[in-house]
Formats: C-alpha cells, structure tokens, sequence
C-alpha cells in the first residue's frame, strides 16, 4: 500500500505541505480562502527543532488503534485501505486521539460537534496534496 | 462451523468481524436481550437530553448494511438463561437451546443497584448503561424539574453537566473527595468541578446516599451526613458489574470472567469486553476495565482466536477522554501516586502530569492539550523506556522533534510495529 514517506533531511519547513492540504480539503479549493477564511486545519504538521524539521501525518496503521476506539464506527478503513473518519458521524469524543499512537489527530468542528481531523490520502487525487506541493521530496508517495 | 456470541455491542460486533474475516463459510449468530440495532453506548446522556437521535447514522455503532455485508445472523430481545460448556449449549429463557462449536460472551456490564440504599424500588429512580434505563429517563424528563445523581463517574458526571444545561436542577453526589475519582486527581478534578458549578450543578462530595423516600415516586435522598434533598427523580451511576448470571462452573469469576492471555475463558469459550477480567498492565492485577477501546480489541482478538489465530492479548490499562464544558481532558493509566517520579505542568487550565516507575510511564493526564495523547498511550503500553525523553514531557509542544533520530524514522517509517 503507498503511503506518504516522511524524509525529514530534505525537508527545509516551508510549510507548502500545510498549505496545499488546507487547499485540498478547503470548500473553495482557492488557497487564500482555504487558509484566511474557511480556516481550514492542516492534516499535516510540520514540527521544527533545528536542525530537524519534518511533516508528519497520518501513518494508516494496519492494526489502527483509533478504529477500534472509535464510538460509532466514523473512524473506518476506506475502500482504498485507508484511515478515515466519516464527517456526517463523528462526534468529537477524542478517543482516537486518546490512543493514535503516532499524535497526528486533530480536534476540529462540525456544526454542534466536534470532528476529528486527519489525513485522507486525498480521495479525489492519485498524488496526495502535500506530496505533490512539496518542493524538496521531503515527501513522497510510494510503498512502505 | 458454528460461532455463537452473547452480546450485540463493541464486543460482540467486534468478535463477528474478526470471525468473518478468517472464516468466510462459518455460521455466525449473534444472541442479545436488547431489541435494537447496535448503538453508542457513549452517546446516551446526550440521546436522552435530545441532542442525537436514532434517527440520525451517528448514534449506531455500525452501519445499517453491517450484518447483511457479513452474514451475520442475529436473535435479538432474547435473554440467555444458562450457558452449559460441556454441552457447548447456550440455553435460552424461553427454554431453546443452541447448539455451538464456539462461543464468546461479550455480554458487557450493567448499572450496580447498590444493595445498601433503601427505596431502591421506587419510582423515579434511573440507571443509564444501555437503551432500557436511558429511555425511561428521556420518557420522565418532562416531569422531571430536580434530580440527584449518585456517583460522579464518566456517565454521572456527564449526565450532571448535561441534565444541568437543560434547565434541570441537579445535585451530584459522590462518595470520594472529588469527581471522576479514578480518571482524575485534584488539581484537574478542580477544574472538572468549577464546569459543573458554573452550568448550576451543585456538588456534594465525600457522602453518599442511604435511603430514597417518596409516596411510589422517590421524593426525598437522605444522605449518610443525615442532609436530606428534595427531588422528583435519582439516577444511580456507581459503577457497572459484569452480567455473567449465566455462565455454568467451567468459566471462572473474579469480578468477570477470567481468561487466559488469549481471552478464553475454557475449552470452545472466549469472554471479551466490559464482561471480561483482564491483565491491567499498569496496576499488575486482573479486573474487568469496562472501557469501550478495549472492548473492540478484546473482542477483536477474541474473534480471530475462536476462528482458528492464536492471537496474544497483552492487557490493557484505564483510559478516559471527556468534555465538560470548556474543560477537555484525557487521562491514562495511574493518576496519582506518592512513591513514584511525576513530573506536572500546571498554569491555570492547563494541566500536564506524567507518573514515571522504573524509567517507564504509567500514568498521564493532560487538561485542555490533548491532541499527542496517544503518543504517551503508546509508551505506556510498550513500556517504553523514557529515561532519555521524559524531560521533554511537559513541553506544550511536544512530539516526534524530540525523540531520537534514528527511532523517530524508524517508528515513521512504519519499521516498528506500532
């Protein structure tokens, strides 16, 4: 299964990742409203300790642990194979954040609940946002 | 091939996926006393003060095609009465017997009615561990304007804040010198506390109840100190017990039913969930945690073992996550301790703390910056040794910038399992 490969010597925390993943799952696909208005949360974080510096996302465990911890099923595994969450379901009950063994949740909103955040492997691409925008193969889509 | 499951929740549905997944011919039967499609037990304070209903995909644990998709057959509202190992039957209340060729219990944990308070039977007087007792509630909600809730656990806690903010007056006691007793310790229970004062709940702690009084309907709550309260209902949220009623002298009780490492109980037999006493690797005993994140494991390994894997499961340890009102927090494992290294942030609402043995972690509570939680879950789980790292603990920044190169890629790179 291709996953998004993490390599944090190329890396040089430009930050082109957040944003193209801001973009892809913005309502409006437009850069600056995807990051100024719609305020969109990245699924990638990039984390900086010079001179380390990386983006780190959802690794789409085999044995997930926030699928088993999840209340109502929203955190599922996708046709493709994929970790996912359905937004129509979750409720905001940070049990997947409780046990992701890898921190790369976030807490987000929908409407009256909360939403868990993380990465989609970009359903509607053949070549995740955040690998395509990154300029430095710092990251890249391939088995691992 | 014929598997039969007592229990139509975490567990249970758990167990059948994994049984499907390695047997795809096996029969599949999935017995339980409740008439409704699986839901989330989770969400039942919020379905009974009518923010979620059944109407909506979100309260059910899995999607409506889940028992088609996989073959699984189902014989719901029927009770079992006694289950014979050696026969291998499971004996229904209405005298049927079925026949299996393997069995798993996820028969889950209800509401303890504690023995020690009089008036129990009267009216008006709820539990809310599955649909049954919350419908009642949700039923009498109209008529009711004052409630007391005994115990400040996770479902009497939030039904507190909830039942609050809804216009109810509510009165919550509990029996120990703080809420949320064994998820929290002082300082964050505080915080916890403050929530539920501001939405208008009035705590009561270190009492506990001793009598109920009322014409049939409970009107009255004496409490152990002698203070007596006015109210028209009591929810009674103490903690559940394993319903194992049934289980015949082949499976062993210590609380719940006691497996081995791979979660069988005897010979054909698995238990798995809130039902099940499992090795808590954080406090070296064996007791049911009737948490819902290791129900699905449990029975997810219970399934794959009763299909023919000898799947190990390496125990499990508390864990919670809950929102009151502006304060969210996650807590693992121990909370406090005297003997140990504990190493804590703390600065207003924000709250870090981390229990630390023999340069392992076995215990966390993080208030309001919650999100690497799981990072920590994972070193109390793998005994990780974090002599090297623990100095970074308390930054509200923490994550992979710290750890070790050489792990770091590893671990990313998916090289480590988990």
């Amino acid at each position: 299964m291709k996953l998004v490969k993490i390599n944090e010597d190329n890396c040089v925390y430009c930050h082109l990742c957040e944003v193209a993943c801001k973009t892809e799952h913005s309502v409006s696909k437009d850069i600056i409203k995807a990051v100024k208005k719609e305020n969109v949360l990245s699924r990638c974080t990039v984390e900086f300790n010079y001179p380390y510096s990386a983006s780190i996302m959802c690794r789409h465990c085999d044995d997930a642990p926030c699928i088993f911890a999840c209340q109502n099923g929203s955190m599922h595994r996708d046709e493709r194979g994929y970790v996912v969450v359905n937004t129509q379901t979750c409720v905001g009950c940070w049990m997947c954040i409780m046990v992701c063994p890898y921190g790369v949740i976030k807490q987000g909103k929908n409407d009256d609940w909360g939403l868990s955040i993380k990465c989609d492997l970009c359903p509607d691409r053949s070549i995740p946002a955040c690998v395509e925008a990154c300029p430095n193969e710092a990251l890249t889509f391939e088995e691992l | 091939m014929k598997y039969v499951i007592i229990g139509n929740s975490v567990a249970g549905i758990n167990a059948a996926t994994a049984i499907r997944q390695n047997d795809t011919q096996g029969e599949i039967l999935i017995i339980s006393d409740e008439q409704t499609r699986p839901y989330s037990r989770p969400l039942l304070p919020n379905w009974v003060i009518g923010e979620v209903s059944f109407s909506e995909e979100r309260m059910f644990y899995r999607r409506n095609d889940f028992f088609d998709k996989n073959n699984i057959q189902t014989l719901l509202g029927q009770t079992v009465e006694k289950v014979d190992t050696k026969q291998k039957t499971v004996i229904l209340s209405n005298k049927e017997n079925i026949n299996y060729d393997k069995l798993i219990i996820a028969s889950g944990a209800n509401a303890i009615m504690p023995k020690n308070i009089t008036g129990i039977d009267l009216d008006g007087v709820y539990t809310l561990t599955n649909i049954k007792g919350a419908k009642k509630l949700k039923e009498d909600l109209v008529k009711i304007n004052s409630i007391v809730i005994v115990g400040a656990g996770l479902i009497g806690t939030k039904m507190a804040y909830d039942l609050s903010k809804i216009g109810k007056k509510v009165v919550l006691v509990e029996l120990a010198k703080r809420v949320l007793f064994p998820a929290l310790d002082d300082y964050a229970a505080v915080l916890i506390q403050e929530q539920l004062k501001l939405s208008g709940v009035d705590i009561i702690l270190n009492d506990s109840v001793v009598e109920l009084d009322g014409d049939k309907t409970v009107s009255q709550v004496t409490l152990s100190s002698g203070k007596k309260i006015l109210c028209d209902a009591c929810l009674l949220s103490v903690g559940v017990a394993p319903n194992v009623a049934f289980v015949d002298q082949n499976i062993k009780l210590d609380r719940g039913i006691v497996v081995d490492d791979y979660l069988k109980a005897c010979d054909d037999c698995y238990a798995a969930g809130d039902v099940a006493s499992i090795y808590d690797i954080v406090v070296n005993v064996r007791r049911p945690i009737p948490i819902l994140p290791l129900a699905a494991r449990e029975g997810y390994i219970a399934g794959l073992n009763a299909s023919g894997h000898e799947v190990k499961f390496g125990g499990g340890f508390a864990m919670n996550s809950i929102e009151i009102g502006k304060v969210g927090f996650i807590s693992m494992g121990l909370i406090e301790s005297d003997t140990d290294e504990v190493l804590e942030y703390k600065k207003d609402d924000k709250y870090r703390k981390f229990i630390i043995r023999d340069n392992k972690l076995i215990g966390v509570i993080l208030v309001n910056n919650v999100e690497k939680a799981g990072m920590f879950n994972w070193m109390i789980e793998k005994k990780f040794d974090v002599s090297w790292i623990k100095d970074t603990f308390l930054n509200n920044d923490f994550g992979w910038k710290y750890f070790d190169k050489a792990f770091r890629v590893l671990r990313l790179d998916r090289k480590l399992q988990r």
